[in-house]
């Protein structure tokens, strides 16, 4: 039977902006039955672009509907009583909580771990935020620069001699969400064994600092503190991205033993030089042999680039915009791409799992509308009637 | 309490970066995971074996200096393979294959990031490690995944946010895509990796089964920039290279400090916020300046804002004013080097870096833990492996091999300890 890998837990979600959802998301795509919960004027995200044609709607939000597919979504008010009631009553036979508030404002609402520990032995709760939940800075405010600055990344991205440069898209907070899935799947696997629930405490910026290559052995080896390379890191040339006709190409003369064919793909003779003939000497002719490229690749387009050097057995790589994306043949192929249909934001193609498991099921079902599973969630599984529903909307609670 | 993944054994076949980075996690949450090399087919990141002079490549050695056994002494490979053991075995042999099943036999993951194919043409596709252990976890993870036009084309670290639309939108305004200064590609598929083994081992907790897990690279990363997919859909616009500005707020950038190569993130999400930045940069008169009242103005006048900014900033040391600022509930932080995160009071008060002393390379600080779990306090480190430092743990304890069939394997040159020089490309 197809079902999905997680299938059998119970995730609350009370987690914002991206790393929190992200991770739930996984969850609820594995087959986890995953509530979120929203405040009743609905999740940040929700305001958060793109949206259809530049008009901002609570359904329509690309960032939202991605994050939130194959979950259900209550509102619940964790500024007042009924709602901390509501999320307790949730509570009880959940086996994850993810939250992403700062400590002090996670304990004034009843969820901090030790309140939690008391009440829901059971329960992981995993904690996301930007510098975790103790020393100096854990009531930090962070949004993605900060992170990515906080965390050493930005420090050796961009051009040297020029300001550090933050990554386009939001990967500090992407990448912290993984780690917190793995950091919840250890402690429900801990948990099979010894019943008992545990906190994971999720650094955002901690995370950053965990993937810095060779930055912090270069520094405690060698006392060299690594800083930033533009586009041509890594004691390479021919190592980066490049104009072609029609874009953007990643030119990636490796391995290094096959130097040779750049001049054949590139139909310049003078690529053999026998200066060119060690990694150490083309760097220290990059600029030159930048300059025997270029006529080359402006006259071509950037998949016959890349194909001819992939068929080459070069690394090759397309720069990639999001039309070439949702058209590559090789994401076509495999079907990456899934149609999701949602009630609001129509018919979209959205990225499908992140790997591919044999017959296991992939759950995307469309992000909830604001309040769509209350009746389905309160009246269902807590057994709340509706006129119950009326009063807890009355009080805001919902 | 013991660690959460005591119990588990993962044989790990990968090298470089995205791999490793999968079972470094998991070694880390007490998997035991086998790192297996062949002296001459061993992880790229111990660097060569007669390292050219003053070449320090990716690998960063104590000093600069290589030492007598260079692919020991390799800094990056130290951080990443810690809390691992290290075995060699050369599995293009007879006896190395059959060995290698052994291994297989009494495992539960077993995860390689070749090139599409190779472990099948040598004889282990899933086929038969499912023979040998029917319910074992098999990741596989080339560059564009198990099938498709692409499965045979090669991928490295590089090229990643390349192809998966990030360097399409990260650049300094008006200029080219850039990529950032590591390839965000391979902890983004090495996480992925975790998270398809453990999610694989609930199954098989559950039901039995076993699991072949098919990744590919760029398919993983894409899962990174869904909203930009979908946003396409809706807008028919890929987004803007923007610099370090933000679509929605403003001031959103980066403001140089006091000292060489200092430098300050602020982000500002609010009107009341911006009124505390005036506040404690002193200057009221940019608080009342129509200008800057609310975030359409500010975001059509970004540039006078950020110079008054930095006419500030560049008085302040970067740490000093952050926290001046954070004290006022506005985001910043400041750029930090790697030495920067190791002197950090907050990075320091919640233990981050662990000391850790190595056989080949004396004591050093390295990251420790991406994340901090309430069941591990104190969690002793060991250092990573030196080629093939296992070999007699792992044959003659865990597999019982009679000294003999040891004997046999060490002159077949199966479990050499001594690598021979190969292309590192």
């Amino acid at each position: 039977m197809r079902e999905g890998l997680l299938c059998g837990f119970r995730v609350v979600d009370l987690s914002q902006d991206i790393a929190g959802p992200y991770c739930t998301k996984l969850m609820a795509g594995l087959g986890a039955d995953v509530i979120k919960v929203e405040p009743p004027e609905g999740d940040p995200s929700r305001r958060a672009g793109p949206f259809p044609d530049d008009i901002p709607h609570p359904e329509k939000s690309a960032l939202y509907l991605y994050l939130n597919t194959g979950k259900l979504g209550v509102t619940l008010n964790l500024e007042c009583t009924d709602g901390q009631r509501l999320l307790h009553e949730l509570l009880k036979d959940a086996d994850v909580i993810v939250e992403s508030y700062p400590p002090d404002r996670a304990h004034a609402l009843g969820i901090s771990y030790s309140f939690l520990q008391e009440r829901c032995p059971q329960l992981v709760v995993t904690s996301i935020t930007p510098f975790g939940q103790t020393g100096p800075y854990r009531s930090y405010r962070a949004h993605e620069i900060n992170l990515y600055g906080a965390g050493g990344l930005m420090y050796i991205t961009g051009d040297p001699d020029r300001e550090p440069l933050k990554m386009g898209p939001p990967l500090s907070q992407y990448g912290a969400g993984q780690n917190a899935l793995i950091a919840t799947l250890c402690a429900l696997w801990q948990r099979e064994s010894t019943g008992e629930g545990q906190h994971a405490d999720i650094s955002i910026a901690e995370y950053n600092l965990s993937i810095l290559e060779n930055a912090i052995a270069a520094y405690t080896y060698t006392g060299h503190i690594v800083s930033r390379m533009g586009n041509r890191g890594y004691g390479r040339a021919a190592h980066g991205i490049y104009l072609c006709r029609d874009g953007h190409i990643g030119v990636v003369a490796m391995p290094d033993h096959r130097w040779l064919a750049m001049s054949e793909i590139m139909e310049r003779e003078e690529l053999r030089d026998s200066r060119f003939q060690t990694r150490a000497g083309r760097l220290e002719n990059a600029d030159e042999i930048d300059a025997l490229m270029l006529p080359w690749l402006v006259e071509h387009d950037k998949e016959d680039i890349f194909k001819r050097g992939q068929e080459a057995g070069l690394g090759f790589a397309l720069v990639h915009t999001f039309e070439d994306l949702l058209r590559c043949e090789q994401l076509v192929d495999r079907d990456f791409f899934t149609p999701v249909e949602h009630p609001e934001a129509g018919r979209l193609q959205y990225p499908g799992a992140p790997f591919k498991i044999d017959d296991a099921e992939w759950r995307t079902a469309p992000a909830p509308l604001l309040g769509e599973h209350n009746e389905a969630v309160y009246c269902g599984r807590l057994g709340y009637a509706r006129q119950d529903l009326v009063r807890l909307r009355q009080m805001e609670a919902i | 309490m013991g660690l959460p993944l005591e119990g588990i054994r993962i044989l790990d076949l990968s090298w470089i970066w995205a791999g490793p980075y999968a079972t470094k996690l998991l070694a880390d949450m007490g998997a035991e995971v086998i790192k297996i090399e062949a002296a001459r087919a061993y992880d790229w990141h111990r660097g060569p074996v007669s390292p050219a002079p003053g070449a320090q490549g990716i690998t960063s050695y104590p000093d600069g200096v290589p030492g007598e056994r260079p692919w020991n002494r390799s800094g990056w490979f130290n951080s990443l393979n810690m809390n691992k053991r290290g075995i060699t075995l050369d599995i293009h042999t007879p006896l190395g294959g059959q060995t290698f099943l052994e291994l297989v036999r009494i495992s539960d993951v077993v995860i390689e990031n070749f090139r599409y194919g190779i472990l099948e043409r040598l004889g282990f596709g899933y086929d038969v490690l499912r023979c040998t252990k029917p319910d074992i976890v098999v990741v596989s993870m080339p560059a564009f995944g198990n099938s498709g036009p692409w499965r045979n084309y090669i991928g490295y670290g590089v090229g990643q946010e390349l192809l998966a639309g990030m360097a399409h939108m990260t650049g300094y305004p008006g200029e080219d895509p850039m990529k950032s200064g590591i390839n965000h590609g391979d902890p983004i598929t090495g996480s992925h990796a975790a998270i398809a083994i453990l999610s694989a081992l609930f199954r098989r907790h559950r039901t039995g089964q076993g699991a072949f897990i098919d990744i590919s690279h760029m398919e993983s990363s894409v899962c990174l920039v869904g909203e930009y997919i979908l946003g396409f859909q809706m807008t028919g616009r890929n987004p803007d290279r923007m610099g370090n500005r933000h679509p929605a707020m403003a001031p959103h950038g980066i403001y140089r400090c006091r000292g060489e190569d200092q430098w300050l993130t602020i982000a500002v999400e609010s009107d009341a916020q911006w009124q505390c930045l005036c506040e404690v940069m002193g200057r009221a008169d940019l608080a009342k300046s129509p200008q800057f009242t609310d975030v359409l103005s500010r975001w059509c006048h970004q540039d006078e804002m950020d110079s008054a900014i930095t006419e500030w900033t560049q008085r302040m040391d970067a740490g000093e004013a952050a926290a001046l600022l954070q004290n006022a509930g506005v985001a910043a932080a400041p750029v930090l080097t790697s030495r920067g995160l190791l002197n950090d009071a907050h990075f320091r008060a919640r233990g981050v870096f662990k000391t850790v002393t190595h056989p080949e390379t004396g004591t050093h600080l390295y990251p420790g833990m991406a994340w901090h779990m309430s069941s591990i306090k104190n969690k002793p480190y060991s250092s990573a492996p030196r080629l093939g430092e296992d070999n007699s743990y792992i044959y003659s304890e865990l597999l019982g091999m009679t000294r003999r069939r040891l004997e046999e394997m060490e002159q077949e040159g199966v479990v050499s300890t001594i690598p021979q020089e190969r292309r590192i490309t």
